[in-house]
């Protein structure tokens, strides 16, 4: 095959495009001959392929699905996803798994057993949450007694060893007996005070943060925390 | 070449082969300077010119050379800020691939 037949078989190729863009690819083909020089005519013929070939390219390059590159045309929708291997293509290893969407089998699976765990589940959480309740509940109350414990003790303890110095003088045993009492009342107070303290300073922290590591524990399970 | 050349990298040659000239360049020498840096078919080049025309990228004019009309391609104002963004991307590109390559790790 020479030029002539070349471009020829090409034209007769492109015939259905619109005028102008079958006229722009021989306008070009041709030029390409020219400048190549008659000289290396056959080489280009043999580098370009088949006419058929050609009018390929140039139709695949009116559509706008598919991309040039190095390698001639492509369409991504049609070639193998493995675009890393370079070269020589290996082959494709395997048919790509879709990973999109889970099985629709496991999905109605799992939505299965949700409704059957159903009427244990909801109980069962219910009470757990009933129990978490009365220990906090219980928790706060003890908490809130001794702290009036702490408050009341000292105040009783002071106002004892009042009446003791009172009594002192007119039945002193009587007030030896109150002062030592108000001696002890006022020291267990100061001692209850300082140990509610020490509970709000160290346990409470402690007590949040197990809550809320107790709440986030389902959260951590699913992925959604850290 | 172990690595091939995908659609934009093979825009920005082009782009760049055609805008070394001031005045425009014919296709027979834009295939021999893209082949100069990558391997090519030489039935690849029409459609990206193609595009590349269709897309503003490009323009086209006819002068006389050796008694014959000569096609010539020339880059416009679009093709030259498409050209700047492929280069600023290329130069991202490069420089995070040979940081991988030569070890540096990440110290940006």
């Amino acid at each position: 095959m020479n030029r002539e037949q070349f471009i020829r078989e090409l034209e007769r190729l492109l015939k259905d495009l619109p005028a102008g863009e079958r006229e722009a690819a021989i306008q070009y083909y041709n030029d390409y001959f020219d400048d190549a020089g008659a000289e290396n005519e056959a080489q280009v013929i043999r580098e370009l392929g088949s006419p058929a070939q050609v009018a390929g390219t140039i139709r695949d390059g009116m559509s706008e699905n598919g991309e040039y590159t190095e390698r001639g045309y492509e369409n991504t929708r049609f070639s193998d996803p493995q675009e890393i291997s370079a070269g020589n293509r290996t082959a494709p290893a395997e048919a790509p798994h879709p990973r999109r969407g889970a099985d629709p089998w496991k999905l109605l699976a799992i939505l299965l057993l949700c409704l059957l765990l159903f009427p244990i589940v909801v109980p069962l959480f219910v009470t757990l949450l009933v129990i978490a309740g009365a220990v906090l509940l219980g928790i706060a109350g003890v908490m809130i007694g001794v702290a009036v414990a702490a408050v009341a003790l000292p105040i009783a303890g002071i106002i004892l060893m009042g009446l003791a110095v009172y009594n002192l003088f007119l039945r002193p045993g009587v007030g030896i007996a109150l002062g030592g009492m108000g001696c002890l009342l006022l020291s267990a107070g100061i001692l209850i005070f300082l140990m509610a303290v020490w509970i709000m300073k160290i346990l409470i922290p402690f007590l949040l943060r197990s809550i809320v590591s107790i709440l986030r524990y389902p959260l951590r399970k699913a992925g959604v925390v850290k | 070449m172990v690595f091939n050349t995908g659609a934009a990298l093979l825009d920005a040659i082009v782009l760049a082969v055609v805008s070394m000239d001031a005045e425009g360049t014919y296709g027979y020498k834009i295939t021999q300077d893209v082949r100069q840096v990558i391997e090519i078919s030489e039935s690849t080049l029409y459609p990206v010119l193609r595009r590349l025309l269709r897309d503003g990228c490009l323009e086209v004019y006819d002068m006389e050379y050796g008694g014959r009309n000569r096609r010539y391609y020339k880059i416009t104002e679009a093709g030259r800020a498409q050209l700047n963004l492929y280069i600023s991307e290329w130069q991202i590109y490069a420089a995070k691939i040979t940081r991988i390559f030569t070890g540096r790790g990440k110290d940006e």
